[in-house]
């Protein structure tokens, strides 16, 4: 009886060795991953996670990715890095070091983007990442092997308020309210001279994070005599109290948020006041071109589509394609063939680099983004615009 | 800055933020003066109330009115489970429930992040229409929780002042023994203390989460407002909580609003200490 067990069991053995053969065959490509898997940020790091798998399934779907003439399978290796300097540092050293990593997709927070990438720099490690702080491209100079594959601030304010000022020229001043916060001390200054360029006066206020009662504060705000209220990048929590209390004292005008985005939390929490705000929106899921998009993913995961995660599938492709260019491994040739597939198609359409003027190196990839209205309880796409290359 | 209009404003922000906090501290005062137990899970039954009336109003459409007290009055009925389990035991124990009941609040909270998840939701407001005289602007729904806090205050007061279990109360409050000796059966008393205390909680919450937000970690604020409120008033008493209400809510409307919430805060939480220096047992609480 226990020798045919054994028996049997040797035979079954060996022939899951031999339906391992094939797929040994190909050299697994790690893919390095980094973004908040626990804690508040969560939603985030689960974009990270799951833009990349969507990318890596299709090239693996496909047969896999032919790199110099070799087929290599490419494998998501992900580590939480919690949002926080600390959990980035750890999770590059632990890519780096312990798998031998050499292509990092993330992080997603500036906290832990800012401690990523010295250490990736330095051992010539490609970073395609996101965090709103400008010295994460600024300060990697010439020659970097970061880029940042979504617009922060910088990008998309600008365009935003010139599209702004073009429509409603009568707009004269703005109220900033921002968080008394590294966060808020961070964006006051380039929102602030955003608006001052285009002839916007600025009026601004800070409060402690987690304040729920903002009713004194707006009044304040009335008496300003303000033409428009920025929601710029409070929490979504905060933003839809601050839209929904704005408008319970009287203030009738525009308010927008250039910043988020968070349009659907904004609408569930501010209700019908809602209406009329406009926003700052990454991804239009409601377009025809997004559907197979939003199929895909559905087919494998059930819930909200995080808006970030377009983004995080379409940092993959362009690397893949960059490796494909390249013809080798050698991160020096993948970060020069980055810098040039510009014109390659992705999600937010042909590949643009930029930044130059901004952080001294064009690692800042410009993607398309949307203006949302909220319309009858639901947001709808007023505009597409793309950030100026500088 | 100081026109008609401005303070006018700043005089209805004030009513109304006044209302919520006089709602929330009721609760908390009930349990500190009756049985000496300070409520520490007071926000997590706040954040209890805000999850009853969500479902109730939001999901399953009740009418407002039987939504609101049924679902403080599910929340009040289902913590006699907690009161038999776990507050019975920290009846006059002042420090031990501090610590026993912060215990609790940890574990209401993440029960609900696991029931509820962490996401913060809203219940659709009773009223949101904006009521406008000349330029003072006046939202419905603030102008509900006014007259809430207004009935549910009288309530209270004729309650403890005229009936014959409100005077048992007080009487337990007053010297727990010979309130025995004269026949109150006070293990009865504390239980009924008990669940009006939570009923207030849970009402005062759902009324909060419906003007700001719903999310496991709402109860905090509410928790740190009562405190304040009931420490200025005076522990225990229930004239004080009305009092420490009104002047925390009139006081943050008027500088939050003509000198920036970071002085408002600095100024309410300035006061307090000021006031536990001179007068420790509050404005209109009685010293030890």
């Amino acid at each position: 009886m226990w020798s045919r067990l054994l028996k049997a069991a040797l035979v079954g053995l060996s022939l899951i060795s031999c339906a391992c053969v094939p797929a040994a065959a190909q050299d697994v490509l790690k893919i390095g991953g980094i973004g908040p898997l626990s804690g508040g940020g969560t939603a985030w790091g689960l974009a990270v996670q799951r833009g990349v798998e969507m990318a890596v399934d299709e090239v693996n779907k496909a047969g896999g990715l032919t790199i110099g003439g070799k087929t290599y399978q490419p494998k998501l290796v992900m580590f939480d890095d919690q949002y926080t300097a600390a959990g980035g540092r750890t999770a590059a050293e632990r890519l780096i070091n312990v798998e031998g990593v050499k292509y990092i997709i993330g992080p997603i927070g500036s906290p832990s983007a800012l401690a990523v990438v010295p250490i990736a720099n330095e051992a010539k490690v490609i970073v395609l990442s996101n965090g709103y702080a400008a010295d994460i491209l600024r300060k990697s100079g010439e020659g970097a092997y970061n880029f940042r594959a979504m617009n922060s601030n910088i990008e998309f304010g600008p365009a935003m308020i010139r599209w702004l000022h073009e429509r409603h020229p009568e707009i004269k001043k703005v109220a900033i309210i921002v968080t008394n916060d590294a966060t808020g001390q961070a964006i006051l200054p380039t929102l602030g001279a955003d608006y001052k360029a285009a002839g916007i006066e600025v009026w601004s206020e800070s409060y402690e994070r987690g304040t729920k009662e903002f009713m004194p504060l707006l009044t304040r705000m009335l008496t300003q005599n303000v033409d428009l209220l920025d929601l710029n990048s409070n929490a979504p929590g905060e933003a839809g109290l601050l839209l929904k209390q704005a408008r319970q004292v009287g203030f009738k005008k525009m308010i927008w948020q250039v910043g988020g985005p968070s349009v659907d939390e904004i609408i569930s929490i501010a209700g019908p006041l809602a209406n009329g705000f406009l926003s700052y929106d990454v991804f239009d899921f409601n377009d025809p071109g997004a559907k197979s998009f939003v199929d895909t993913y559905r087919a494998k995961w059930s819930g909200v589509i995080n808006a970030q995660t377009p983004g995080w599938y379409n940092a993959t492709k362009i690397l893949f394609k960059a490796l494909q260019e390249a013809g080798s491994l050698d991160t020096d040739k993948v970060r020069d063939a980055l810098v040039k597939i510009e014109g390659y198609d992705g999600i937010y359409g042909p590949v643009t680099w930029g930044g130059k003027a901004d952080y001294g190196i064009a690692h800042q990839l410009l993607n398309k983004f949307w203006i949302t209205e909220v319309k009858d309880g639901a947001p709808h796409a007023l505009t597409v615009l793309t950030p100026e290359k500088k | 800055m100081f026109s008609t209009t401005i303070l006018g404003q700043v005089f209805l922000n004030g009513l109304s933020l006044s209302a919520i906090y006089v709602l929330i501290a009721l609760g908390f005062t009930l349990l500190f003066g009756i049985m000496k137990v300070v409520n520490f899970a007071h926000g997590a039954f706040a954040m209890s109330g805000g999850y009853a009336l969500y479902y109730l109003y939001g999901v399953l459409g009740w009418p407002y009115l039987p939504a609101i007290l049924l679902s403080a009055l599910f929340v009040a009925t289902g913590a006699l489970v907690l009161e038999f389990l776990v507050f019975r035991w920290f009846y006059q124990k002042m420090f031990q429930s501090m610590i026993g009941l912060l215990g609790l609040n940890i574990a209401m909270v993440f029960a609900s992040v696991i029931l509820f998840d962490v996401y913060e939701r809203s219940i659709p407001p009773a009223l949101d229409g904006v009521l406008q005289f000349g330029e003072l602007v006046i939202p419905t729904d603030r102008l509900l929780v006014v007259a809430i806090a207004a009935v549910v205050l009288l309530v209270f007061w004729v309650f403890m002042s005229f009936s014959r279990y409100g005077l048992a109360m007080r009487a337990a409050a007053q010297d727990i023994e010979i309130a025995e000796t004269q026949g109150i059966r006070t293990r009865q008393i504390y239980r009924l203390a008990f669940f009006i205390a939570i009923f207030m909680a849970a009402l005062a919450g759902g009324i909060y989460a419906q003007i700001y937000a719903l999310s496991p970690f709402m109860g905090d604020r509410p928790l740190t407002v009562a405190f304040i409120v009931v420490i200025l008033g005076g522990m225990g008493s229930i004239p004080g909580a009305a009092l420490g209400g009104v002047i925390l809510g009139f006081g943050e409307s008027f500088l939050s609003t003509f000198y920036g919430s970071a002085a408002s805060s600095f100024v309410s939480f300035g006061v307090v200490i000021a006031l536990l220096i001179v007068r420790p047992w509050g404005l209109l609480g009685t010293p030890e």
